[in-house]
């Protein structure tokens, strides 16, 4: 059991039971969690399984419900991030926390500045450590940049930087390369091999398996919120890996739902030259695009390759600064959602808290959001006809409240999210596109979800989707186009995808990077 | 290729965009001095000096808060309470020639910060909007002020040195080296603020915290402190140009200080500070404060009617506001087309 490589059993930060619930809803259920020193201690676990909960719980921006946790033999109190970065534990958020008008050197010393004169910043100071700890990590860049002109790669370095230049022992990394191009990628590796050898223990979130068995030392695998398997480098592959993530084989089924009845169909979206600012960076000809009524298309890409631009353009939410849309052989000119709605296009949009829902309305009220003025006569809202349709949609989307008119913020993300597909459906549209579908919501409710889109489109429905997961892509979509950096790349049939081709097609090519 | 001569071109314009109330300062200068020949003269810019002062250390104190995403409305109240105070305290009298001015000025300006703790504690403890909460302060303080005298004016306090108040006129009366004591104020604060703000882990936490307050909480920084003190400052420089309009006029009137707060935040906006917090400067603030009492100033030399006056503040207001979106826009644009380019260089 002993790797004398990895120093073994020198456990240096640790979870003992920890439980974290928000509401009803446990996260975390008792989690033993072991973070070994000079080693990359990998966490793997599928969306929604309690990962980047049990790192804020580490890094202190959360509180644990139950448990303790331990630190070098001491029971430590984190209140908050200060309170870790005290304890020397640092954490680089996936969403990268750069402070985008400061500058390099002023992000990372945010916090805890270098002083002269006990009163005043020292810049100086703080520009030359801060080139150091850059230098060490090889990337020289300019200090005096604003941080906000980075490359996301460069912004993960800065602040893998801010760690180094606090002395941190525990560096948590959540999903470190999901927005990183290949060669970024590599030389985050390198960074992170630096410090294993200075002893700094790795705290490695991501789902990328090939990424993990390279880098890995020890490995835990979180499957809803609990531990459900834990091994050390060699004893672990692949198909261990896989096993105790999905556990459950709820993907099976769904795959069998697939049908090709929509082959004879016509085409029904055409998207042509389509080009819209930020999107078209580097699409010189713009993108184009074919569905037939009854196809469920996904859209592959990792972060930052155009996915939300793309489905925002066709739904109104983006100008559209070339290329043409076409809906059933007819143009139509897509300025506004309301444009696109009346056409029949839906969106159902990535980040369900800022665009999805109405927290202060309630479960019906949300639903009904977009279509409140087909129940108006005169300017008045039939109530008893709102709430008759809205029942009937809850229905059809296995909505599980005791109430519609509860606060939708008392649902599992799951059931807000199929809130939010049921509010795009009352309209009936005929395209319903959808960005990251199952982002946050757990296995359950992700076979539900995939299960009702599917029964959709084989009632008609013409549905996009865009994810950043491959597993997502492959189990859901008829037919799976790779976006990278602004362009379809490849295109797959369902029955011809692998992860490996898809994820090679996602990843920009070495010439494209530099 | 017309990129390059472009995106000069988008720098240049975002340039004059930074610039503007430099530029327009300059305009108005210029302007005022050919069409009115007593604009330009010593008497009439001590007395635009001293307007400008006011305005200045008010617009001081409104940027720290709107650079660190807040807003503060209460001002003019404040402004308006703080010599209510003073004026009450003075007419009673507790104290002789100078202890007693002191002490007046001492308690308002004390009352003035604990109306700023309770924005600082609205906005950063309890969450309310920013805009909320200091529209309650609004009109708490001067509800406060008018209760203070019954809704009266308390007069004459240079009267009698006995309760101090000879005492209390040389802070907006007297002048050094023949500048208005208000004047040397303003450059005070101003000057400490500059440092504040560009030199101290204060003031680089205040910049964090309008920028984004997500990652300056994750950095560690006490982003409810930050908050709390940015409100505490503003409203003492509130209280501050209270007390000066009291002693200026040697009396203190309930309705001091109205609209004041709009007069700051367009200073603020002028210099250049965005309204969504984390960009902005304090000289900038001092110069968009010049801007608006020249103006002022002028429009009265050059004769323009009192109600045009107001319609013109207004409009620079707005136009202010819109500058300050155009400019984000601009700025945002930029750096999506550079940021390829940038990566190419850093591979390279």
């Amino acid at each position: 059991m002993n790797d004398p490589r990895v120093g073994g059993d020198d456990v240096v930060l640790e979870s003992r039971g920890v439980t974290k619930r928000y509401g009803a809803t446990a996260a975390l259920e008792n989690v033993t969690f072991r973070v070994r020193r000079g080693a990359v201690n990998v966490l793997i676990g599928e969306n929604g399984a309690g990962k980047s909960t049990l790192m804020r719980l580490l890094a202190g921006v959360e509180q644990p419900t139950s448990g303790e946790i331990w630190k070098d033999g001491r029971q430590l109190q984190m209140r908050s991030p200060r309170d870790a970065a005290a304890a020397s534990i640092a954490i680089v958020h996936q969403d990268l926390a750069v402070l985008e008008n400061l500058n390099l050197a002023e992000n990372i010393f945010a916090g805890r500045e270098l002083l002269q004169s006990v009163l005043f910043v020292d810049r100086h100071a703080e520009e030359t450590r801060g080139a150091a700890a850059l230098r060490e990590l090889r990337k020289p860049l300019d200090m005096r940049c604003a941080a906000g002109d980075l490359s996301l790669g460069n912004r993960q370095v800065v602040e893998v930087a801010r760690s180094l230049v606090c002395g941190a022992q525990v560096l948590i990394l959540d999903e470190p390369t999901s927005a990183l191009s290949a060669a970024e990628s590599a030389s985050l590796f390198r960074v992170i091999e630096d410090l294993k050898q200075r002893g700094v223990a790795i705290v490695y979130i991501s789902h990328r398996l090939n990424e993990l068995l390279h880098l890995g030392d020890f490995f835990t695998v979180l499957r809803d919120g609990c531990v459900v398997g834990e091994g050390i480098r060699g004893s672990v592959d692949r198909r261990w890996i896989v096993e105790r993530m999905s556990g459950r084989d709820t993907d099976g089924e769904i795959i069998d739902g697939s049908s090709a009845a929509f082959a004879n169909n016509r085409s029904l979206l055409e998207v042509s030259g389509l080009r819209s600012g930020l999107a078209g960076q580097s699409a010189k000809e713009g993108l184009n695009l074919q569905v037939r009524a009854g196809e469920i298309v996904g859209i592959y890409g990792l972060l930052g390759a155009g996915r939300t631009e793309f489905l925002e353009a066709i739904a109104g939410l983006r100008r559209i600064d070339s290329g043409e849309v076409r809906l059933g052989g007819k143009r139509i000119s897509v300025r506004s959602v309301g444009d696109a709605l009346a056409a029949g296009i839906a969106l159902v949009p990535e980040d369900r808290q800022r665009d999805g829902l109405v927290p202060e309305l309630s479960i019906s009220g949300n639903i009904s959001l977009s279509s409140v003025g087909s129940f108006a006569r005169c300017g008045w809202v039939r109530r008893s006809a709102e709430a008759a349709r809205v029942q009937e949609v809850a229905g059809q989307m296995q909505i599980t409240a005791h109430d519609l008119e509860l606060p939708v913020t008392t649902l599992s993300g799951g059931n807000q999210q199929k809130v939010v597909l049921a509010r795009c459906l009352m309209r009936n549209p005929r395209v319903l596109l959808l960005d990251e579908p199952t982002r946050g919501v757990d296995v359950g409710a992700k076979a539900e979800i995939y299960r009702t889109l599917r029964a959709l489109a084989s009632g008609g429905l013409t549905i996009v989707f865009a994810t950043s997961e491959i597993e997502e892509a492959r189990v859901l979509a008829d037919r799976i186009l790779v976006l990278t950096q602004g362009s379809f790349v490849a295109e797959f049939l369902r029955s011809e995808a692998t992860d490996a081709a898809l994820f090679a097609a996602a990843c920009p090519t070495l010439e494209a990077a530099g | 290729m017309s990129v390059p001569n472009q995106s000069r071109f988008a720098a240049t314009v975002l340039l004059l965009l930074k610039l503007r109330a430099v530029l327009v300062l300059a305009i108005l200068l210029v302007a005022f001095s050919i069409l009115s020949p007593s604009f330009l003269t010593v008497n009439n810019l001590s007395i635009l000096a001293k307007h400008v002062a006011i305005s200045a250390i008010l617009a001081v104190g409104m940027t720290f808060v709107i650079l660190a995403g807040g807003i503060d409305l209460s001002v003019g109240s404040v402004a308006g309470l703080a010599g209510m105070v003073a004026g009450g305290l003075l007419t009673v009298g507790i104290g002789g020639h100078t202890t007693g001015a002191v002490a007046a000025i001492a308690i308002a300006l004390l009352v003035s910060a604990a109306v700023g703790l309770l924005n600082g504690l609205l906005v950063s403890q309890l969450a309310v909007a920013p805009f909320i909460a200091t529209l309650g302060t609004l009109y708490i303080a001067r509800g406060a002020a008018l209760l203070l005298s019954q809704g009266k004016t308390f007069p004459n306090l240079a009267e009698t040195a006995t309760r101090g108040s000879t005492g209390f006129s040389i802070l907006g009366q007297s002048f050094v080296l023949g500048v208005p004591l208000p004047v040397w104020l303003m450059v005070a604060i101003a000057a400490v603020a500059v440092v504040v703000a560009k030199r101290t882990p204060f003031g680089r936490h205040v910049y964090a915290v309008g920028g984004n307050e997500r990652a300056a909480r994750l950095a560690g920084i006490r982003v409810e402190r930050v908050k709390l003190l940015t409100y505490c400052f503003c409203s003492l420089c509130a209280g501050l140009v209270g007390l000066i309009i009291a002693s200026q006029l040697e009396s203190a009137h309930p309705a001091t200080g109205e609209t004041f707060e709009l007069n700051a935040i367009a200073a603020v906006v002028l210099g250049g500070t965005s309204l969504m917090g984390g960009r902005g400067s304090i000289g900038g603030s001092i110069i968009g404060a010049f801007v608006i009492g020249v103006l002022a100033d002028g429009l009265v030399m050059i004769g323009v009617s009192e109600f045009w006056q107001i319609v013109i503040k207004g409009g620079v207001i707005v136009i202010a506001v819109t500058v300050d979106q155009m400019q984000t826009r601009l700025q945002s644009r930029m750096a999506a087309a550079p940021s390829h380019t940038g990566g190419l260089r850093e591979a390279v």
